[in-house]
């Protein structure tokens, strides 16, 4: 499996500079003063603060509207699905990736090419597909063990996180509960949702929490049919 | 029909076409999506739809919209440029034509083409398994190509028995037109029931797209 893991880094390696580049070709001023990419970090560094900046600024405004964090928490991963939704659309296209044999493989995709080519970073997985304990009574003959619905799931791990950059949470929000980058979790359920797994995620930890790391877990809830028309089949 | 919010269905969200031997029968009521295509929606029963100035008005402005639509998963986007190359074909205004040879209205042709995708796709998969997918069949007067998403939108292109695979193009249309006009486009619905993609930048994309293919004409 490590040589899959280096292709899909070096596949979302590659979507990242393919869109970068374009963004500079496609700007005329940019594109006269980046003639050959070796500077393209640096339009990145300013498209990243100015994205920065602008989800801070609508985080801001969530919390003067709603007031309440668990709301603002479920706005901005209402949010983040419609985002996911769009965005699955986006990767397909371009990435030209094919299904994932199994959850554990959606989870690198998900980490080291989708979050690569998007927000270029990439956060480390850890997958767990929890097993069903073997049931060792003596007394109970023949008792199926429970169906396991063992429901894979996997963790990332955010080593550094764009959306903030710049940001300190204020005590109430601590107190509220607030996870400033809930709109990823919307992200990875919509986009998961498009191609046919239910899934949910959420946020276990957070640095601007003060805790030790950023983590978010994925867990697969089940795999969607699609459905057939009324009448048919 | 289930809860979540995944469920697709199977209506006809984008029509257009280049040529044609006959022009199907106008659509029944309710039987399309408004804003799917200007030439196939029925004639408005009242004339009152010309006061509004976009030419892509909805037609359907009396109806509820939850009448006739078969809910199921797979959004289906229709192209069709059809075999035999003859008389011109999107008029602008919907007066009615000459039937088809089928005598179909155009959206129980749309529901018969998406049934044909599904069995076929159906039967392939139970066939080969879940790598292999339907690409396009052919019959003496007509091609049908398709090209399918991983997340179930279908495209789908009609054209001369004698063209090669036109999967490529409709691959572009997905990866150009239809990612920049719709997916990028927040005012448009991914997931519309009751409105086809009413956009004159993604008609006028795939319209040069299309044109400026080699195979064409």
């Amino acid at each position: 499996m490590a040589t899959t893991s280096k292709q899909y880094k070096a596949i979302g390696e590659d979507l990242w500079k393919g869109r970068t580049e374009k963004i500079v070709r496609a700007n005329p001023v940019l594109s006269t003063i980046f003639p050959e990419s070796p500077h393209l970090g640096l339009t990145i560094a300013q498209n990243a603060e100015l994205f920065t900046l602008t989800y801070g600024a609508l985080v801001v405004q969530l919390i003067q509207d709603y007031e309440d964090y668990a709301e603002v928490n479920k706005q901005l991963e209402k949010m983040g699905y419609n985002i996911g939704t769009r965005l699955i659309e986006d990767f397909l296209a371009k990435s030209n990736i094919g299904r994932c044999a199994d959850f554990r493989e959606t989870g690198e995709v998900v980490a080291k090419v989708g979050f690569k080519s998007f927000l270029n970073i990439t956060p480390t997985v850890i997958h767990s597909a929890p097993a069903v304990p073997p049931s060792n009574r003596p007394n109970s003959p023949a008792t199926p063990s429970p169906a396991s619905t063992a429901n894979p799931s996997f963790s990332l791990t955010f080593d550094e996180n764009p959306l903030t950059e710049f940001v300190e949470l204020p005590d109430e929000a601590l107190e509220g509960g607030l996870w400033f980058s809930n709109v990823l979790c919307g992200v990875i359920r919509g986009a998961l949702e498009m191609i046919q797994m239910q899934v949910q995620a959420e946020f276990v930890s957070d640095v601007l929490r003060g805790d030790e790391t950023t983590e978010m877990r994925v867990k697969l809830i089940k795999y969607l049919e699609e459905e057939v028309p009324v009448g048919e089949d | 029909m289930r809860g979540t919010n995944s469920t697709r269905h199977c209506n006809c969200v984008f029509y257009s076409d280049w040529h044609r031997t006959k022009r199907p029968k106008l659509a029944n009521e309710g039987g399309i999506l408004p804003g799917v295509s200007r030439a196939m929606s029925p004639v408005p029963p009242s004339v009152d739809s010309s006061s509004n100035g976009t030419p892509f008005t909805s037609p359907r402005n009396t109806l509820a919209s939850g009448s006739g639509v078969v809910v199921a998963v797979g959004d289906a986007t229709s192209h069709s440029i059809a075999a035999l190359l003859q008389t011109q074909t999107i008029s602008t205004s919907p007066s009615p034509l000459q039937t088809s040879s089928t005598g179909l209205p155009f959206d129980e042709e749309a529901k018969l083409v998406y049934g044909v995708i599904l069995s076929l796709r159906n039967m392939i998969k139970r066939l080969s398994g879940r790598d292999e997918q339907f690409v396009n069949y052919r019959t003496s007067a007509y091609k049908l190509h398709l090209y399918e998403t991983m997340s179930g939108y279908k495209f789908v292109m009609l054209s001369d028995p004698l063209t090669d695979s036109l999967r490529f193009v409709l691959r572009s249309i997905h990866s150009g037109p239809f990612l920049e006009y719709v997916v990028r486009n927040p005012l448009v619905s991914m997931d519309s029931r009751e409105k086809g993609i009413d956009n004159e930048y993604f008609r006028a994309s795939v319209d040069r797209l299309v044109r400026g293919l080699s195979v064409f004409n």
